[in-house]
């Protein structure tokens, strides 16, 4: 967050809306109540889609600019990066499997090893520098906490929303979609680190979770289309498209009733 | 926390004890199919205790070896493949016993079947053999098929060999029931030994793939 959340946190936190306290709350409420309920329900749903619409609806209620130019571009990063992860997975397994068809099986294993690793560190510091600058950026903007403050308390909470709460989802990424071997689980858990690396470079908050998703099933298509469970995937497409407009809605009408 | 990032830098230990378990293991292995071997060729039913011991040392073993998975060596999702080979080795050994003990109660092996049941014990020898370099190659080679074919021709071999006992078989005189209870299940043991090799030999086999 403190190394590269910065654009990610301006086009939410500043070019996105113009912030009021009443609009971060409403927001903030809204995206956490999703996120619990889906956590709970075992359904991925992001984060982002739950904060930037939210904030959208409640900027619409409030009566404030909002920038739709930039919120187009987040929702075609949206769906761009999905696609992206989808790819850049099958390019990574197929590196991968050339580079260990030269070494044998249990050197393979002691470098995938190293290799979940480096995926795994990817895609945290993609949380903090995408994810928690989302959630943080209007709260960094508007003057609630400094950067470095806001980190800290992200990083904190961060650990125990993983400790707590993340075990039904875990679950729901690592086995619903297709079964993962440790192989097939880095060029997915890479795949989609590069993608949301590449668009919090371009300052967009993109959704680790559906990039993960996008990922899984580009490994899971290259072995087979019939290894995707696909009751599953209606699930988690739906909850793409269907969060945004429940947000978005949610906050219109919070802000409406509320204030 | 230090420890942890020893493990992941440097790394390794935990997975050197168990490959070092997994090949006394074979060894145990191999030296239970030897012995059983020169029983049969010298028709000592003595050496059956030491087989039994082979066999109590092969379970402590393999327990360590769950142990050690359970603690943490490999990756969770090749775990259960370790320990199915280390189950897969142990059950061979349970087999030898039973053959070695069903051998001890019998007087002698019938002259007509003598040399094919000396030359199968020869044959599960070499695949203990062909076993452990398999799984010696999984840490030094690329390719293990040609390892693992030359296995299943043994046993593929011993099939044959099954088939000749068998026709051999019914043309013995059998004084009781009990005579030829033991006989069948000296047999069916002895023959059966291979197979287990071989199912270990392919889990090798899954190991390679799954890490590919």
């Amino acid at each position: 967050m403190i190394i590269q959340g910065q654009n990610v946190m301006k086009t939410v936190g500043k070019d996105l809306v113009s912030l009021r306290i009443e609009i971060i709350s409403i927001s903030l409420i809204i995206s956490s109540l999703a996120i619990v309920l889906s956590n709970w329900k075992k359904v991925p749903v992001s984060s982002h889609q739950a904060i930037v619409s939210s904030l959208v609806g409640s900027g619409f209620a409030f009566g404030v600019s909002v920038d739709v130019g930039i919120l187009l571009k987040i929702v075609e990063s949206w769906i761009v990066s999905p696609i992206g992860a989808f790819f850049l997975s099958i390019l990574v397994y197929r590196i991968l499997e050339r580079g260990l068809a030269r070494v044998p099986p249990l050197r393979a294993e002691r470098y995938i090893r190293y290799l979940l690793l480096l995926s795994g560190s990817v895609i945290a510091y993609n949380t903090g520098a995408n994810e928690l600058a989302t959630a943080l950026g209007p709260v960094v903007y508007f003057g609630l906490l400094t950067p470095l403050q806001a980190a800290f308390m992200g990083a904190i909470l961060l650990w125990a929303g993983a400790f707590m709460l993340s075990g039904r989802v875990v679950e729901t990424i690592g086995k619903g979609i297709t079964a993962l071997d440790p192989f097939s689980g880095f060029a997915a858990q890479f795949g989609a680190g590069l993608s949301v690396l590449f668009f919090t470079t371009l300052g967009m908050p993109v959704s680790t979770t559906y990039c993960v998703i996008g990922s899984i099933l580009g490994v899971g298509m290259l072995k087979s289309t019939r290894t995707a469970k696909s009751p599953f995937l209606r699930k988690i497409f739906l909850s793409w498209v269907i969060t945004p407009f429940v947000a978005l809605t949610l906050g219109y009408i919070f802000a409406r009733l509320l204030f | 926390m230090f420890k942890g990032i020893r493990k992941i830098l440097v790394g390794g230990e935990k997975e050197k004890e168990i490959l070092d378990l997994i090949r006394e293991h074979i060894e145990k292995l191999s030296e239970a199919a030897e012995t059983l071997k020169i029983a049969i060729e010298n028709n000592d039913p003595s050496l059956n205790y030491e087989i039994c011991e082979l066999e109590r040392i092969g379970d402590v073993i393999r327990r360590e070896i769950a142990l050690r998975l359970y603690e943490g060596a490999f990756l969770p999702a090749v775990r259960a493949e370790f320990y199915r080979f280390s189950e897969l080795v142990d059950e061979s050994i349970d087999l030898i016993e039973d053959t070695s003990v069903y051998f001890s109660m019998m007087a002698g092996i019938n002259p007509e079947i003598r040399d094919l049941c000396v030359r199968i014990a020869e044959l599960n020898c070499k695949m203990v053999d062909y076993l452990y370099h398999a799984f010696d190659s999984l840490e030094k080679e690329l390719d293990l098929t040609d390892k693992t074919i030359k296995l299943r021709a043994k046993e593929q071999e011993i099939d044959g060999l099954k088939r000749e006992i068998h026709s051999k078989m019914v043309k013995i005189d059998i004084k009781s029931f009990w005579e030829g209870y033991i006989l069948s299940n000296f047999l069916d043991n002895l023959v059966n030994i291979s197979d287990k090799i071989e199912d270990a030999a392919d889990v090798i086999q899954i190991l390679n793939v799954s890490l590919r």
